[in-house]
């Protein structure tokens, strides 16, 4: 029985190490998040999510393409997309608001999923993981809600 | 204006009927309903460790063998802690019982007498015996009638029980496995809200289970601590049966306090006292269960309505007897949330119309590849 394992035994974790929210984590901690993470599929122009819809949690686009439309004056102009690596949805793991824009798959695309209540279970858990991810999260969404101050045309705050 | 939350009339109606149905045909698969629920209470008694070694660097399965290796481990050695006492203290233990069944026969005798002295229409209306009672003979009877059923009651669940240690493994090993595939298979438009409800579902019953296991330690430390300063015997074991019997709703606690009365009247025959000390120490402990554990164990995590657990236990009486007084309860809890998340599904005209939808891309995308 072998116990400790690298990082090239599993594809699965070298994929989300590579991840930007998850680039922190150590092996362990990778594995202990893959046990909360749903991967999704969507065919091109398929809808992700709406806009209204209550937000339960945010998606890490694997691969594929995702663009994001919203009826709201400030976000309307910016029409951002997000790419491998790129997380959106993120207001959703904090509060149930309605989501302010939808978000539609450009081509095919893989997703991960990270829900509010499994967030809310790996914080109560594992402090250490949950609070790297938090940080890494937060990084992100200050950097976008300064471009977004400084009217800059990039990912903003969904 | 905020639309009002939480499920319709109509919906309760039908939490109601589904939690009723489903008590009814628990009732009639006993045999792996018991084994199904130990095993979820091992589960969540054990998935705790098994994530600390998960933590530690160990893989899902491997951290699962490693616990269920020292469950093992601690059942074997607990096993034969149990027969190495019994095979040294059998003939005691059995004296004992003996002793306790005589001591609570002849305080039932002793009642009796009492009753019909002060009361002798009873015994005129035939509600008392008109002879003394006969305490050999009543203990012969009683053996002769119900010590064959108990025996074959015990080798009936023995197969069943036998179930739990593994079924709780492979509920350990691939239960998060067998949920990701089960989400898998959801539609995208459904999948936030379906594992919205998996989560919640879990949760509830995770509420439930470990609620109950509090509740049960808390009742033997309150009953133990009265009985050890009532002076009862075995104060620790009286405590811990009387509190397992409490799982059984109104009745359990019943059962169990004619138990402890039958231990105090056997050791304080000639104290009363003591016997009423025992009945006011059960009912200030139901009390407390009622009103401060129950509340801050159970009935905070499944977030029902007081009335409506007791219109439920009634219910659940009636429909499935015992059976159905102790699940209606966990059963209702998991019911509620599922009825809920599916009612509000179906009444959101934007989620079945993306899934729509997406049928409709993923027909077009099968086409292209034609």
């Amino acid at each position: 029985m072998k116990f400790f394992r690298t990082a090239d035994d599993e594809p699965r974790l070298k994929e989300l190490k590579g991840l930007s929210l998850f680039k922190e984590l150590s092996l362990r901690e990778l594995r202990e998040l893959d046990e909360l993470l749903h991967e999704r599929t969507y065919h091109k122009d398929e809808v992700i999510f709406d806009e209204g819809d209550v937000g339960l949690g945010l998606f890490i686009v694997v691969s594929g393409r995702v663009r994001v439309v919203s009826s709201h004056v400030a976000l309307q102009q910016l029409a951002p997309q997000f790419g491998p690596g790129e997380f959106f949805g993120e207001l959703g793991l904090f509060d149930e608001a309605p989501r302010t824009a939808r978000a539609v798959a450009m081509e095919p695309t893989r997703a991960l999923a990270l829900l509010r209540t499994e967030m809310v279970a790996l914080l109560e858990r594992n402090h250490r993981v949950a609070g790297k991810i938090l940080f890494e999260l937060s990084r992100t969404v200050c950097r976008r809600s300064r471009k977004l101050a400084l009217s800059e045309q990039h990912s903003p705050v969904l | 204006m905020k639309p009002a939350s939480g499920p319709t009339v109509p919906t309760w109606l039908v939490i109601i009927l589904m939690t009723s149905f489903i008590v009814f045909l628990f009732q009639k698969i006993l045999w792996l309903v018991v084994p199904g629920l130990l095993a979820l209470v091992l589960y969540y008694c054990l998935q705790p460790l098994v994530q600390t070694l998960v933590q530690a660097g160990l893989r899902h399965h491997d951290a699962v063998k490693v616990v269920a290796a020292l469950l093992f481990l601690a059942t074997v050695l607990a096993l034969l802690g149990l027969l190495t006492l019994a095979s040294s203290r059998a003939a005691a233990w059995q004296e004992t019982l003996t002793y306790y069944e005589q001591g609570g026969l002849e305080f039932l005798a002793r009642t009796e007498d009492a009753l019909a002295e002060k009361l002798p229409l009873l015994r005129k209306a035939g509600l008392l015996p008109s002879s003394p009672t006969n305490l050999d003979a009543v203990a012969e009877r009683v053996a002769q009638r119900y010590l064959g059923v108990v025996l074959l009651q015990v080798f009936h669940w023995l197969p069943s029980l036998l179930l739990v240690p593994y079924l709780a493994y492979f509920v350990l090993r691939d239960g998060n496995r067998l949920k990701k595939e089960i989400i898998r298979s959801v539609p995208n438009a459904f999948f936030e809200k379906s594992l919205l409800l998996f989560n919640r579902v879990d949760s509830n019953l995770q509420s439930f289970f470990i609620g109950l296991m509090k509740l049960t330690f808390l009742d033997t430390v309150c009953l133990a601590t009265g009985l050890w300063l009532l002076g009862i015997s075995f104060p620790v074991v009286l405590g811990l049966v009387a509190a397992v019997l409490a799982w059984l709703p109104y009745v359990g606690s019943v059962v169990g306090c004619v138990l402890v009365v039958c231990v105090a009247a056997t050791d304080f025959p000639k104290e009363p006292v003591t016997i009423y000390g025992c009945m006011v120490l059960f009912l200030c402990v139901r009390i407390l269960d009622d009103f401060v554990f129950l509340p801050m164990t159970i009935g905070r995590g499944l977030r029902i309505h007081p009335v409506l657990s007791v219109l439920m236990l009634f219910l659940g009486a009636a429909v499935a007897g015992p059976t159905g007084l102790v699940l209606v309860l966990p059963v209702l809890g998991v019911v509620a949330v599922i009825i809920e998340t599916l009612a509000q599904i179906v009444a959101d005209h934007r989620l079945r119309s993306r899934f729509r939808q997406a049928q409709k891309l993923k027909t077009l995308v099968a086409g292209l590849g034609v």
